[in-house]
């Protein structure tokens, strides 16, 4: 390489450098929200086990049926808070605010349908769907919303 | 240039690569947590499946701190299962340091004694 051609290649650089920096700076970004969004509906999923892994104990002795309890939509938003806490550095707003709006809805017998997804549930279900504002500092930074919402949704059935 | 290029590549695989850990970690952390749930706590059992799952995610067991609260958990009782690890992130002509990666799930005791 001459003189002439590592200059040329320097300056090539310095001109590319803002958009290789507003790459990385997009790629690290958007791979920070997806660990984020996985790990919110990790937490989801986790606490729909954890309701549907307790059954309605008198229906049970009485019938043998699996039927959830009444509570089981509390004990989900309780267990989603507790396990979306581990977030919370990354949150906009709290891991409590955020499960006490997400929509738990319990269907404890079978069939049912869900009026929200359409969905027919062939066992007793709970289904959460939560909307979870990320903090986005980076797109912030590229001129694209400080906070970007992902809509995580979860449903489980004993069996 | 190689000062600002090899740095670039080395964040994106880097952290790339610690995200990828992380989120492992995450995994087995909230499978441990239920089967403590089911086990009723901290029990020789859990920390096997705990070394064996982590193997299978690609991740030193011996490495991982493990922490599981309550050791004894009641049945409808929170437990919590936490994993710790330090990974150490090299950039070349900017910086070298250890981060530590933290997962924990909480599940619930299963077992009614």
């Amino acid at each position: 390489m001459t003189h002439d051609e590592g200059g040329t290649a320097a300056v090539t650089t310095l001109v590319m450098l803002p958009l290789l920096l507003s790459v990385l700076v997009g790629v690290l970004e958007l791979g920070a929200l997806r660990a984020v969004a996985y790990r919110a509906a990790a937490a989801a999923d986790l606490a729909t086990i954890v309701a549907v892994g307790d059954q309605d104990q008198s229906e049970l002795a009485r019938t043998g049926a699996l039927r959830l309890p009444e509570d089981a939509a509390d004990t989900a938003r309780d267990y989603f808070a507790r396990n979306l806490s581990g977030s919370a550095p990354a949150l906009a707003v709290g891991a409590d605010a955020i499960a006490a709006s997400a929509d738990v809805a319990s269907f404890p017998t079978a069939p049912s349908l869900d009026p929200r997804t359409g969905a027919r549930y062939d066992r007793p279900t709970l289904r959460l769907i939560a909307a979870v504002p990320v903090r986005t500092p980076g797109f912030a930074l590229l001129l694209l919303p400080a906070v970007t919402t992902v809509t995580i949704r979860s449903a489980s059935s004993p069996r | 240039m190689v000062v600002v290029l090899v740095p670039l590549l080395f964040a994106i695989l880097e952290f790339g690569w610690l995200t990828q850990r992380w989120l492992a970690q995450d995994g087995v952390a909230l499978q441990a947590a239920r089967y403590a749930g089911e086990l009723g706590g901290d029990r020789p059992e859990l920390r096997s499946y705990i070394q064996e799952q982590l193997r299978l995610v690609g991740i030193e067991p011996s490495r991982v701190v493990v922490e599981v609260e309550p050791a004894y958990v009641a049945w409808r009782d929170p437990v919590r299962v936490s994993l710790r690890t330090d990974e150490r992130i090299v950039l070349p002509f900017v910086f070298a340091t250890t981060l530590t990666v933290r997962s924990s799930a909480v599940a619930r005791g299963e077992v009614n004694r």
